[in-house]
Parts: structure tokens; C-alpha cells; sequence
């Protein structure tokens, strides 16, 4: 099975899709855009937030009875990688991955699906916990009487959230519930990343909020949103190597040393064969894994895939702005040149969620795993 | 005459695989050198009388006409069914060329010759100064009543000794401004006085590899195929659709899977680092077969593939060598050991799979090649 397994109207699909995210955010000045913003503080653009909700952007993978295009994973996917070539700051995967990963599997009929599927309200997601040893830990933040009182690490997009979608232990398993931004007892303190972004370290001393479910059903919705989330960081991943090649084939194409284009020395050439090519397997590798994920109803068989596009991802980013800037010279260097935001796109990307060595493990032991079911 | 294109693909892949999985001998599955006709004529006898000898060869000439996508899913059923290719040179080079660019009485008389292998072939085309640069070769061929005389050296001539015929490039005008130029395509009997082989031992001690010496050998003028000079833009036309096989998963997939079942019955897993390596080799063989179908849905389609075909080859025949090392590196103290390793029961055989891996980045065009393809043709870099 591959992606083209799918029906040409599903391409068709895609393919406009694709489209019309380019040209949004093409019009919208592209990186240029994404360097302004960072240069200003770091945050989105609200009126953007609003024209990518019109296109239907936070819903593409939203059921079409809660407001959404009901497209799946791999037009998800064709969204993200839109992102990734502007690395746009806008939440995308944040929103589809978690927030209405979280809420369309537990709570579809809630309110504040219209919202993030409007563009009206962005939301972060708070599941991971930071433990003695400055590592991800068990988790231990607790919710109780209406309150919740613990902490939380590495929430993308704290930033500019109206309210957090927090995973805590309740009295009976784990439950999901909605905490306001400026809620009582909530602090919410900003790590700086390498693209101006920042994650939020949230601390909560019987901070209010509402409930929205739980039990088990948590759990599971929780690792079903995360490894969307994971797949279309994947994808975006995937944008911004492409167009971080674009880029450097460009340069190389232009920039002269000894007389010649630098593009026409050997050596030069086939470092960009070598990166086109990963490039290229990452997007054909990436795509495929997505789509399969859209099919796949076995969570350990999504956990898999999911980890698939990740480590693929993760891998072919780092080579391709790593030697994107070597093939730049000195002017890679520097803050002026457009590549240099790639490169630190990417790493706040690669490091969230999960890296490539990290993802190859999650996946050699879900193959394990399932092969032992087998 | 059955429409093999008519059936759904499905169908199609059924009737394929039943095939092969009834008639097959069981003892040549998954040959691990190249075989000689004898070992493989009883196989080649069933093939020929079902009359899929030419899968690619059009009906009237009597191959089973197949589009692009029927032929990919026979190709994909004989190796997964580890079908040994025979000896199909005459099929793969010879025959689309005559039918090419032949006359009628060369297709009347070397076609059917071809299917029921009374001549077999190996192609002429490396010469000692004429690798990756091809266009250098030497080789003459000069007319002498009605006989081309030939003189000069093949080199890297797959299984010559096991051939009755030669189809080669040779030099028929010594005397032209691009070295391109003056080069033609003739085809010759191995069997006379003028025609030395010897066979080359290769590293691994196997001898499929041959020079081909002549002095004064003769064919007929009549073998000359197509225009006289012509031979290397006849020779361009005939790769363009072998271009995807060559960068096929299955050489990849099959070491991987050699790979796995060793490393378990070494407990080569219990390493955490060779667990990560192992993963990374199986990721790159993943998302190849991810960019294969990319290419091959295109040739179902009916597109023409473009010069990007060659990041396949690129990418699988590296990550091949990368598996093999890791079966050396999973041996341990037997890396250096020639023959089947036992592990529970099965048997490997570690360095057959690293000798077979090392010249896939060397044969049909260079990996280094096909670097300076990509980089001009599809990245469109100068100079």
C-alpha cells in the first residue's frame, strides 16, 4: 500500500488543497512574514489566525459534522508542509494535532471546537511534566474538587493561548480539562526557542478549571493526538527541507568564486544531489506514512508510522540546514540570510516531540511489539 | 492470444504469481551467482512454451506486450518470488533493438532465435579505457568484402563465457570531431578463430565477469544494426526504461530481511546501538519503496520517467552496502568468514551478500554518474 493507493479525486483533493494553502500564505509574504513576527516578539498573527480558519486550515481533519472539512491526516499533512516552507509560527500542528485531536476524539459536541475550528480562540496542550533531573517524567499533576496543582513542560504555543487543554491524574484515571490563560494559581513561564517561539512551563497551585472528560478514554486520545501531531511535525519538517533546498540551490546557482558559479564545481554538485535525494525520500517517505495512518485503526500501528515520519523528518532536516549553511559560506552565518530561520526552525521542530533517535527507537519497539503479537 | 493488458492489475498479478509459485523449481529460488543456461534451460523450456520468454516484447514478435504497469508487476512477481532473470540479455538489449531499429530479415531471424535461446547473449559495450567514460571505446570495426573485421578488447562482459553471441559498440569511423560520433551497434558470433574469453576472478573468487579479445574476428555486414555511426544514440534510446529497475527495492529488502533474521539469532538486537543502526537501515529501505512507487505510478500512468529515476539507484544501492556491513558487523569474530553462517536454522551467507552489494554502485552508470546526471539534468547546475 502507498499513497497512491488513494482514488484521483482524493489527489484532486490534495492537490487544491495544497494550492490554496501556497498562495495564502505566499500572498501573505511568505518568510518575510515569519521574520517579522519573530522579530516583533515571537507571537502569530491574529487576522492571519482568522484568513487560515476561512480556508478551512485548523479543521482539515475535523469531521464535516463539527465544522470541519473531514479530510484526514494526509491533507493534514499537505498543510503542514505548506507551514514548513514559510515556517509560518501559527499553531497549525498544535490546533489539528492536539488541541482538536484532544477534543474532536473526547468531546466533539464541546464549544470550543467551533472556536479553534473558526480561528476564533487558539488553545495549548499541557501533558508532558518535567522531572528532578530537567527530563521528561512520570506524570503527576493532580486534579481534584474543580482545581489542578502540579506543573507541566514543553507546551507549544503557550504563548498566545486563550486556555490549555491539560492532561492531569484525577480520582479515577486521567482526565482532560480546560484551564483559562490568567486562570488563578496558573503561571505560565516562556523558554525562549531558537525560532522565536517559545515553550511554556506551566505551574498550577489549585488553579480552577473545567472538566471535559475522563478515564481511560484519555489516555488513549491523548497518544492517538500525539502521534497525529508527530506525523504533521513531520510534515512540516518535510516543507521547510524542500524549501530550504530551493534555497540553497538558488544560491549555489548564483554565487560566484573563482570566475564560475560555486553550483559549477564537482564537489559542490553532488553534496546537492545528495540532499535533493533525501529531500525527496523524506517527502515520498513522510506522505506515505501519513496516509497509511489515515487508514490504520490500531494505535500501536499508528504509534509506528507516526514515529516513521518522524525520524525520516528529523533526519532529513538536520542534514539538509546543517549543509545548507556550509554551502552558503560565511553569509550562512549570519541572521540576514533566509536560510538561517530555517535552520532554526528546524531544530525547535526536530527536538519537539520527539527527534529522529528517539523516534527510531519508538519504532523499532513498536515493530517489535507487533511482531510478537503477530 | 490473451490481452494480458485487458485484466485488472490484480488479475493480472494473480495469474503472474500462480505461475511462478506451481512451476518454479524450488531449488532455484533466489540463485545467489548468475547461472549458466544448463541450469536454468528446464526453467527457460517452460517459460518459452508459455510464451513468456518477452514480457516486454511486443505480441506480434511474439513477447506478451505488456504496458508499463503490467510489465512492473511481473518483474515485482518473479522477484519476490526470488525467479531467477535467466540468461535475458538477448531479451533485455537485443530484442527491443532489433525491433527498434532492425530490418525485417534481421527480426525474421534473430527474434525468434532469441525466445527460444538458441543464441545466447552478452553485451560488448566496457572496454579496458572506456568505463563511465563509454563514448572513449576502441574498438574498430572495419569492412572488409562483406564482413565487418573487428579488432580491440571488451572488458566486464557478464557471463561471456556461457554466451554464443556478442551484441557491441564498436568504432566504425576513427575519424570524427565528437568522440561520439562514428560509433555503431553490430551484433557477432562468439564461436571462431578471431574470439578469445577469459574469464576475470573477482574479489569474491567468482568468474561471471570476462574479457572478450578480437583479432580479425569477422560478422557479416549484415549484422550491423540500424545506420552505420549511430550506434550510441541507439544505444541511449534502449535505457530509458530500465532505468527504474535499477533502482528497484528488492536487492535492499531482501539483504534487510537476511539482515534481521541473523542479527535475532546472533542476539545482535540486545545491543541497543546495532538496534538503532538496524533501525535506521530499515527506515531508509522503507521510505525507498516510497519513492519507488512515486516513480512507478508514474510509468502506470503512462508518463515518461524524467532523469530523477536516478536518485533511486543512488539511494538503494548505498543503503544495500550499509546492510551488508551491518551483517559484518553482527558476525562479529565470522566477518571474515567465507560461506553459509548457521544461526539456529538458518543459514547466511554474511560475505556474499557484502560481495554482491559492491558493484551495484559501480554497474550501470556509476552512483558518481549518476551524481553529475542528477546534478545537470535535474537540478539544472552549470558547467
Amino acid at each position: 500500500m502507498n499513497q497512491t493507493d488513494m482514488q484521483p479525486s482524493d489527489q484532486q483533493d490534495l492537490r487544491m488543497l495544497r494550492e490554496s494553502a501556497r498562495t495564502l500564505f505566499e500572498r501573505a509574504g511568505g518568510s518575510e512574514r515569519s521574520r517579522k513576527l519573530r522579530d516583533a516578539g515571537g507571537g502569530w498573527d491574529a487576522d492571519m489566525i482568522r484568513e487560515m480558519a476561512e480556508a478551512g486550515i485548523f479543521g482539515v481533519t475535523v469531521p464535516e459534522e463539527n465544522g470541519g472539512l473531514g479530510m484526514g491526516l494526509a491533507a493534514g499533512g499537505v498543510i503542514a508542509e505548506e507551514v514548513g516552507r514559510v515556517i509560518a509560527p501559527e499553531p497549525v500542528v498544535v490546533t489539528v494535532g492536539l488541541s482538536l485531536g484532544l477534543l474532536r476524539r473526547l468531546c466533539p459536541e464541546h464549544a470550543m471546537m467551533e472556536q479553534l475550528v473558526g480561528g476564533a480562540t487558539v488553545l495549548a496542550a499541557a501533558w508532558q511534566e518535567r522531572g528532578p533531573n530537567g527530563g521528561p517524567a512520570e506524570p503527576s499533576c493532580r486534579y481534584a474538587d474543580g482545581k489542578l496543582t502540579g506543573s507541566k513542560a514543553w507546551v507549544a504555543g503557550a504563548g498566545g493561548a486563550r486556555g490549555f487543554l491539560v492532561v492531569a491524574e484525577g480520582d479515577a484515571g486521567p482526565v482532560l480539562v480546560l484551564a483559562e490563560a490568567g486562570a488563578d494559581g496558573l503561571s505560565v513561564e516562556e523558554r525562549r526557542q531558537a525560532d522565536g517561539s517559545a515553550m511554556g512551563e506551566l505551574s498550577f497551585s489549585g488553579t480552577p478549571a473545567e472538566e471535559l472528560a475522563s478515564g481511560g478514554a484519555v489516555r488513549d486520545a491523548l497518544a492517538e493526538a500525539v502521534n497525529d501531531a508527530t506525523a504533521l511535525a513531520a510534515a512540516e519538517l518535510v516543507g521547510l527541507s524542500e524549501r530550504a533546498f530551493e534555497i540553497t540551490l538558488d544560491y549555489i546557482k548564483t554565487r560566484e568564486q573563482f570566475d564560475k558559479p560555486i553550483g559549477s564545481f564537482q564537489v559542490i554538485q553532488h553534496r546537492a544531489v545528495d540532499l535533493n535525494v533525501m529531500c525527496e525520500v523524506a517527502q515520498s517517505g513522510v506522505r506515505e506514512a501519513l496516509g497509511l495512518m489515515d487508514r490504520e485503526t490500531d494505535p500501536k500501528a499508528r504509534a509506528r508510522l507516526a514515529s516513521r515520519a518522524k525520524a525520516r523528518a528529523v533526519t532529513a532536516a538536520k542534514k539538509i540546514t546543517r549543509d545548507a549553511i556550509q554551502l552558503h559560506g560565511a553569509v550562512g552565518y549570519t541572521d540576514e540570510f533566509e536560510i538561517a530561520l530555517y535552520l532554526n526552525r528546524a531544530l525547535v521542530l526536530s527536538a519537539w516531540l520527539g527527534d529522529d533517535a528517539h523516534h527510531r527507537r519508538l519504532w523499532f519497539e513498536a515493530r517489535e511489539e507487533e511482531g510478537a503479537g503477530q | 492470444m490473451t490481452d494480458w493488458n485487458a485484466m485488472s492489475d490484480a488479475e493480472f498479478r494473480k495469474e503472474v504469481r500462480g505461475f511462478f509459485e506451481a512451476e518454479y523449481p524450488e531449488d532455484l529460488r533466489n540463485l545467489p551467482h548468475r547461472p549458466k543456461f544448463a541450469e536454468i534451460e528446464h526453467w527457460h523450456r517452460k517459460l518459452h512454451a508459455k510464451g513468456w520468454v518477452a514480457p516486454a516484447w511486443p505480441a506480434e514478435y511474439g513477447g506478451m506486450g505488456l504496458n508499463a504497469s503490467k510489465l512492473l508487476i511481473f518483474y515485482e512477481e518473479q522477484q519476490r518470488w526470488g525467479v531467477n532473470r535467466g540468461r535475458d540479455m538477448g531479451v533485455q538489449m537485443v530484442g527491443p533493438l532489433v525491433i527498434k531499429f532492425g530490418t525485417q530479415e534481421q527480426k525474421d531471424y534473430w527474434l525468434p532465435r532469441i525466445l527460444s535461446c538458441d543464441d545466447i547473449w552478452c553485451q560488448g559495450y566496457s572496454e579496458p579505457g572506456a568505463g563511465s567514460d563509454l563514448a572513449n571505446l576502441r574498438t574498430r570495426a572495419e569492412t572488409d568484402g562483406d564482413d565487418f573485421v573487428i579488432n580491440g578488447q571488451k572488458i566486464w562482459t557478464t557471463m561471456a563465457h556461457d554466451a554464443t553471441h556478442i551484441f557491441m559498440l564498436v568504432r566504425t569511423d576513427p575519424a570524427t570531431p565528437k568522440k561520439q560520433q562514428g560509433i555503431s551497434f553490430l551484433l557477432a558470433p562468439m564461436d571462431q578463430p578471431g574470439v578469445e574469453v577469459r574469464t576475470i576472478t573477482t574479489l569474491s573468487g567468482e568468474t561471471e565477469f570476462c574479457e572478450v579479445f578480437f583479432d580479425d574476428a569477422r560478422t557479416p555486414r549484415a549484422n550491423l544494426v540500424g545506420e552505420l555511426n549511430k550506434g550510441w544514440t541507439m544505444a541511449k534510446a534502449l535505457l530509458s526504461f530500465e532505468r527504474i529497475f535499477i533502482g528497484a527495492p528488492n536487492l535492499a529488502q531482501n539483504a534487510l530481511g537476511q539482515l534481521e533474521s541473523f542479527a535475532r539469532g546472533r542476539g545482535a538486537f540486545e545491543d541497543p546501538v546495532f538496534r538503532d543502526r538496524f533501525a535506521q537501515a530499515a527506515l531508509d529501505v522503507e521510505d525507498h519503496a516510497a519513492l519507488y512507487s512515486r516513480f512507478a505510478d508514474q510509468l502506470k500512468r503512462g508518463e515518461t520517467l524524467g532523469a530523477d529515476v536516478s536518485m533511486l539507484k543512488i539511494w538503494v544501492t548505498e543503503c544495500f552496502q550499509r546492510i551488508t556491513e551491518l551483517m559484518i558487523e553482527a558476525a562479529g569474530p565470522d566477518g571474515g568468514t567465507v560461506g553459509p553462517l548457521q544461526v539456529g536454522n538458518v543459514n547466511v551467507d554474511v560475505l556474499a551478500s557484502f560481495y554482491k552489494a559492491r558493484p551495484t554502485t559501480i554497474y550501470g552508470g556509476s552512483n558518481e554518474i549518476q551524481r553529475n546526471i542528477l546534478s545537470k539534468a535535474v537540478l539544472g547546475l552549470p558547467g
